[in-house]
């Protein structure tokens, strides 16, 4: 039953947390494991999308959203988060582009800044599971199956049905109007028939 | 029509790019609910404009002044309904007993039950050295120096055998915890047991006590030469080389740059503001109470004192 830590105040992750963190295998301890996760950190910040292992994926994405969420609550004239960028930030001209860029395009989001996705792993490769990372709103296309053309989706039957009544009753009218033009015209040549 | 309709999603779909767009949701997209909330924002400022909107204001500050209602950030060990219960169970406590405001380095006086002492109740006079734990289990550790031996008890805050605890001197020292006092010299732990409770005037912030220590010579309970301390004055002077080498070793400088370990030792603040709000009305409730009733005790009949 230890104490929570009051010096410091954190917003709350989108993410699922894990209770632990993973020890990337690493020669150097746990200075090493931030270097490896600074280099995955930046190059997401730069490419806004990297396939990567599932592991390492995983632990960069809590730093990655942090690092976003405290430029969003403290701003750029704030030392100590400048220090952070700094450092999580191998890149320098990339702390421009958290500060400019990401800050205003992920200040009114009330989801997670990152998404992440399970990637096919090749076979037979390396056994470790492999994953897409992604911050929200890159401009690359969709890695999800637009589902929104589903026959079986609700709004897509509805839709159907409203169109096939539509067309029957265009039918009806036209039918009705065909039929209106046929009770006009008809008797003379009804006669002629007689007539013959 | 249905020529018609198609055109237009598909002018829709020309004007906002890339984005994706589902007709007929119920629920809102990520990309639409995020752009949904500056809307919110302003309709949020013409509300402020016309009724103010009350909401359970909670001071910053509550977190320092009552750190132990705060939940374990283990995750492994979070029960949302204990916590829930052990907060109801230490508002009622609080509401027996005044537990003051005090840090780690105030000076406090506890008085307990103890079915051995004279009275059968004992009065302790020490200096707060360490908090730790939380919920019902808070508990902090009292030192001081009675006929040259070292005494500390440790206290449970919401101890029922405690009768009265009285915040004699209400400060900080430079370190989280003041552990080194038991390496110090005696004089830096050493409190009157009959001192008079210092008053701090309403709205002051706490004072931070930069007092630096003493050490005396090795050898020590810890190797305090590791753990960066501020309070401590002349560490240098029993220091070897190899006591510095091997403390440079043990540094983590990287530490402040671990969010995610941060991150998991802390209550992030949304869960704060919640718990706080729950128990916030009752609390200050109970802090306006006790400041009547001190001021009612104000005028007590001076003693007559030789």
């Amino acid at each position: 039953m230890n104490q929570a830590d009051v010096s410091k105040l954190m917003s709350q992750l989108r993410i699922a947390v894990r209770s632990n963190k993973r020890n990337l295998k690493n020669p150097d301890g746990p200075e090493g494991r931030l270097l490896k996760l600074r280099k995955t950190v930046t190059a997401l910040v730069k490419h806004e999308r990297i396939e990567l292992f599932y592991n390492r994926a995983d632990e960069a994405r809590g730093y990655a959203e942090l690092l976003i969420s405290n430029a969003i609550r403290h701003g750029d004239r704030h030392k100590a988060t400048m220090e952070l960028a700094d450092y999580w930030l191998l890149e320098k001209q990339l702390v421009h582009k958290l500060f400019k860029v990401l800050v205003p395009r992920y200040e009114n989001y009330n989801v997670s800044y990152t998404r992440m996705f399970k990637a096919p792993r090749d076979y037979p490769g390396i056994y470790y599971r492999k994953s897409v990372l992604e911050l929200r709103g890159n401009p690359y296309p969709v890695l999800t199956q637009d589902n929104s053309q589903n026959r079986n989706l609700l709004h897509n039957v509805l839709l159907d049905e409203a169109r096939k009544e539509f067309r029957r009753e265009k039918l009806a009218s036209l039918a009705n109007k065909l039929a209106a033009e046929t009770e006009e015209t008809p008797k003379p040549t009804v006669e002629k028939a007689t007539e013959v | 029509m249905n020529v018609n309709a198609r055109f237009l999603t598909n002018r829709i779909a020309q004007q906002c790019a890339y984005k994706r767009i589902v007709t007929f949701s119920t629920k809102p997209t990520e990309q639409s609910a995020a752009a949904a909330v500056p809307q919110q924002q302003q309709q949020q400022q013409h509300d402020a404009v016309a009724p103010p909107v009350r909401k359970p204001i909670v001071p910053a500050h509550y977190r320092f002044v009552y750190p132990e209602f705060l939940p374990d950030p283990k995750v492994e060990w979070r029960n949302s309904i204990r916590e829930k219960l052990e907060r109801l169970d230490m508002l009622n406590r609080r509401r027996q007993i005044e537990l003051p405001e005090f840090y780690v380095g105030s000076i406090l006086a506890v008085t307990s039950s103890d079915p051995h002492a004279a009275g059968k109740t004992s009065r302790f006079v020490g200096i707060c050295i360490h908090r730790e734990r939380c919920g019902l289990r808070a508990r902090f550790i009292l030192r001081n120096v009675i006929d040259h031996q070292g005494i500390e008890i440790v206290y449970e805050l919401y101890d029922p055998t405690i009768q009265k605890v009285e915040v004699l001197r209400l400060e900080k020292r430079l370190d989280d915890s003041l552990f080194y006092l038991r390496d110090a010299l005696p004089e830096f732990s050493t409190f009157d047991e009959h001192m008079e409770a210092e008053t701090l005037e309403e709205g002051t912030p706490v004072p931070i006590n930069e007092l630096k220590v003493v050490l005396r010579p090795r050898p020590w309970l810890e190797r305090w030469e590791r753990q960066n301390l501020r309070g401590v004055a002349n560490i240098d002077q029993y220091l070897k080389d190899k006591h510095r080498k091997s403390s440079e070793k043990v540094q983590k400088p990287w530490e402040k740059y671990d969010l995610m370990k941060q991150y998991r030792a802390t209550i992030p603040e949304e869960e704060q503001k919640e718990i706080f709000a729950e128990v916030h009305t009752e609390l200050h409730t109970l802090e306006l109470q006790r400041k009547r009733n001190k001021r009612k005790r104000t005028f007590v009949k001076p003693k007559h004192l030789a």
